[in-house]
């Protein structure tokens, strides 16, 4: 029979971490309660010790967020945004692309996308106890990937000329599609 | 001396993989492996041991599989190739950096 201390710690990790990692967890702290039991304790002692040993589930949930991998993918995507946008500035400017027939509505909801996928990557790289919240660079790498083949797509289909900004900067988009591409494949493995 | 979990951040990788140098274990078995082969000077919470592990794994440095074992689930990790790179490498730059500092602090005439 498991004490009720650490079948409430269970339940925390249940409730707060994706289920492989609440059983590797939970596995290791009944080890670590029954270690404490073979050795005299009683249930209540036993659990508290083994809890005492094994880190308060604030703790153990924290470091399981601190290394997610959506939270270390988040920071690498994020890291990648400013070469990627220097690029992306550098050439739209010099194509003057405020002059390309690009619909309106169609430069608001590419800012608007791009804009609420920071903010979703910033919300993963920053999560300190929110595991779900790393999962966010799950569903932003997609977007990521659609946003670059837009970008590039309107540059085929609106760019007077190739220069060799706009060259440098679809490069750069490029890179990062088959970056995201590997990230993604890596989240929805893990 | 004991050291807290603070002091040991930049080294627990290496001492996981060498808690796993010699064949596979869960764990808890690593967490056994680090209180006994470190002479029970390690001082760090043993449930921050299982997302240090699942770090070292997307890293590629170990493989972790699960097992059915007494009527219980466990993962069990194995060093890779890697890891037994990385593990060499730690371990000779750890021994020229200790020595290094033993030479500092040798006490002079």
């Amino acid at each position: 029979m498991t004490a009720p201390l650490i079948e409430s710690y269970t339940a925390s990790l249940r409730r707060r971490l994706p289920a492989t990692l609440a059983e590797e967890a939970a596995a290791g702290l009944q080890e670590t309660y029954e270690r404490h039991l073979a050795d005299g304790s009683t249930q209540d002692a036993a659990a508290r010790d083994a809890i005492a040993e094994f880190g308060q589930a604030p703790l153990v949930i924290s470091e399981f967020t601190r290394q997610a991998p959506g939270r270390r993918a988040a920071r690498l995507l994020l890291a990648t945004g400013p070469a990627a946008g220097s690029c992306w500035a550098a050439a739209l400017i010099t194509s003057r692309a405020w002059t390309w027939p690009v619909p309106g509505a169609a430069r608001l909801a590419f800012g608007t996308i791009l804009l609420l996928t920071v903010l979703a990557l910033l919300a993963a790289a920053t999560s300190h106890s929110s595991y779900r919240r790393t999962r966010l660079s799950v569903l932003a790498c997609p977007v990521i990937l659609a946003l670059d083949a837009t970008t590039i797509t309107a540059v085929a289909a609106f760019a007077p000329a190739p220069t060799w900004p706009l060259a440098a900067a679809l490069t750069v988009s490029l890179a990062r599609i088959a970056f995201t591409t590997r990230t993604m494949r890596r989240l929805t493995a893990s | 001396m004991r050291a807290d979990a603070q002091a040991l951040k930049g080294h627990l990788d290496t001492l996981l993989l060498a808690c796993l140098e010699n064949g596979p274990r869960h764990g808890y078995a690593v967490k056994d492996a680090l209180r006994q082969r470190g002479g029970e000077r390690f001082d760090l919470p043993t449930g921050t041991i299982y997302p240090a592990l699942r770090r070292l794994e997307a890293a590629g440095l170990i493989r972790g599989t699960w097992t059915g074992q007494d009527g219980r689930r466990r993962r069990v990790y194995e060093l890779t190739a890697a890891g037994r790179r990385r593990l060499a490498g730690d371990r000779a730059s750890w021994a020229d950096f200790a020595a290094a500092v033993t030479a500092m602090l040798e006490p002079t005439t």
